[in-house]
């Protein structure tokens, strides 16, 4: 009963305070698509990090069949090859910059490759023969990267050395400027959402203040009073988390799933499905935020 | 059922006190009026009785309980054994007379079925029977007083507070409000009642105690609005400036019963 009560005055509630139930609505709505955007990206770089960008600098990548690499004229790098390059890196010219190294074979390579690529059609149509071997050093200075490659550039059977740091740290230095602006966004939106939350549960609470007194008077409790007006806000804020996860779901499922990934079938995007992690952190953000700023609200404006 | 105990309420440090060690016990099952001119402490003895306000200093009981003892989250429970009217009815305008009481009994958690039984039963109780669908609006003040009243005991408080229940009606139905009253304190409810209408307090000849300035000044059984008590002195004047009550040279002490003298209507 008492619950049917309280659902009752919160969808009066609701409908006598629309247009700023509806605003409440929009500002939660933006505010936590920056927020969620913010985490998209830093997830977008995690996907293209892979497997061994926190892990090594350095990669020498191995001949392999197709490799048209100068240095692989000679066809695929032979296990005397792969010895000789082992013995090299241990020897202590080379070992002294470096903190250790790892193979990774073929099917290794596949199998990182299959992690990273999984949200994408490129995986299907490659195979553990078409990726090269290679050796994965962890540089006890990156910056002595040059030393590396002058000394294994020129060895037989090694295609190429890449410094991967150095390929991908442009990028991600723009995406992480880029989640900042949006965290920063989101700061003054959520600033904003809260003082929004505040001044329509204090309307509400105005404009209610007839039956609130009777309900003191009749000896309501203080939670049966208190919790419309707190609802009202928290499934505002609720409402526009929904929306704001929609948003973000439907960027990942539609724009990078079907227009960037066409576009770029060599970089690993994050799927939509990856991005409904972000729902239920959005929905509590919110849910929160409109719960403690109503609590706060009342307690100044609505005497119990 | 109410004991005051040398209760001081000041509101301002500089003004004198709303109350000013004020001693008084009201009964259970007690009907009293509560008469005195506006700012003579009428509103603060109401407000401490519900614990809307703190005494200053002294003690406030209410059913044998300390109100400044009881925390906070039980003072709904306090307020539960409570019924208060007003004289602006505070109805709830887009709510018809059912639901008006329905309310309050819906706050506290009563199931459908108890409110199906108990709402139609005090209606009928205040002589609203068959009027369960009007709107406020569609009422007489009268009515409306009749609802509220039906509000305020459908929860069966044991003490109905009415501050100035008929301040906005004409005589006639005042009476009518004054049976309904008496009905509910016959039925054991204590009723206090806040009021400057002394046509009804004489008519009633129930408890009265007189308050000016927050002191109580006369607190007599079975009595009428004004006393012949010499320091009433302005409120006697002005009613022999309206000529319904001659003037009585200083009589009896307070409590006492036998203060009629010349004051009958």
């Amino acid at each position: 009963m008492r619950l049917a009560f309280i659902l009752s005055e919160i969808g009066s509630g609701l409908r006598r305070n629309l247009s700023m139930v509806v605003s409440v609505i929009l500002v939660t709505f933006v505010s936590l698509t920056f927020v969620g955007a913010a985490g998209m990206l830093q997830m977008q770089i995690n996907q293209m990090k892979g497997y061994w960008y926190d892990k090594v600098q350095v990669a020498i990548f191995l001949c392999s069949e197709g490799s048209t690499a100068a240095g692989c004229a000679s066809g695929p790098v032979t296990p005397e090859q792969q010895e000789s390059l082992n013995a090299l890196l241990e020897s202590p010219a080379v070992a002294q910059y470096i903190n250790d190294f790892q193979f990774e074979s073929k099917e290794e390579a596949y199998q990182h490759f299959k992690d990273q690529f999984s949200n994408s059609p490129i995986v299907d149509s490659v195979t553990p023969d078409q990726l090269p071997a290679s050796f994965r050093i962890n540089m006890k200075d990156p910056e002595k990267y040059q030393i590396i490659s002058e000394t294994f550039s020129s060895q037989p059977g090694v295609e190429t050395v890449i410094d991967q740091r150095q390929l991908l740290e442009r990028l991600f230095s723009v995406m992480n400027g880029a989640s900042l602006v949006a965290v920063g966004i989101a700061a003054v939106m959520i600033v904003c959402a809260i003082l929004l939350i505040a001044t329509t549960i204090r309307l509400s609470a105005f404009s209610r203040r007839r039956e609130t007194g009777i309900m003191r008077l009749v000896g309501a409790s203080k939670t049966v009073i208190q919790l419309p007006f707190i609802l009202e806000g928290v499934i505002a804020a609720v409402i526009g988390a929904a929306l704001a996860s929609a948003t973000l779901w439907a960027v990942a499922h539609f724009f990078l799933g079907e227009y960037m990934s066409q576009q770029y079938p060599d970089t690993a995007f994050i799927s939509s499905g990856q991005t409904l992690i972000l729902v239920p952190a959005l929905i509590i953000l919110g849910g929160s935020l409109a719960g403690i700023s109503s609590l706060l609200t009342l307690r100044r404006y609505l005497r119990v | 059922m109410i004991r005051f105990e040398n209760v001081t309420k000041v509101y301002d440090q500089k003004a004198r006190p709303a109350l000013d060690s004020v001693n008084l016990e009201i009964d259970r099952g007690e009907f009293a009026f509560l008469v005195g001119a506006s700012g003579s402490g009428k509103s603060t003895f109401l407000r401490l009785v519900l614990k809307e306000d703190r005494a200053t200093s002294g003690a406030v009981y209410v059913a044998g309980q300390n109100v400044a003892k009881i925390s906070s989250w039980r003072v709904p429970r306090l307020r539960r054994g409570i019924g208060v009217v007003f004289q602006d009815f505070r109805l709830l305008p887009q709510k018809n007379v059912f639901a008006n009481v329905a309310f309050a009994m819906q706050v506290i958690g009563k199931s459908r079925s108890v409110i199906r039984d108990t709402v139609p039963e005090v209606l009928k109780t205040v002589g609203l029977e068959g009027k369960e669908h009007r709107m406020p609006h569609e009422l007489s003040g009268g009515e409306q007083q009749r609802v509220a009243i039906a509000r305020a005991v459908v929860n069966r408080p044991g003490i109905l507070l009415a501050d100035e229940p008929t301040g906005n009606l004409d005589p006639t139905t005042s009476m009518g409000i004054m049976g309904v009253l008496d009905k509910i304190n016959q039925n054991g409810t204590t009723v206090v009642m806040a009021t400057h209408d002394d046509d009804i307090v004489n008519e009633m000849r129930k408890r009265v105690v007189e308050l000016k300035n927050g002191v109580v000044i006369r607190d007599e059984a079975k009595a009428l609005y004004t006393s012949m008590i010499p320091i009433v002195g302005q409120s006697r004047r002005l009613k022999d400036a309206s000529g319904r009550e001659t003037p009585d040279a200083g009589l009896p002490g307070e409590g006492s019963e036998g203060t009629e003298g010349g004051a009958q209507r």
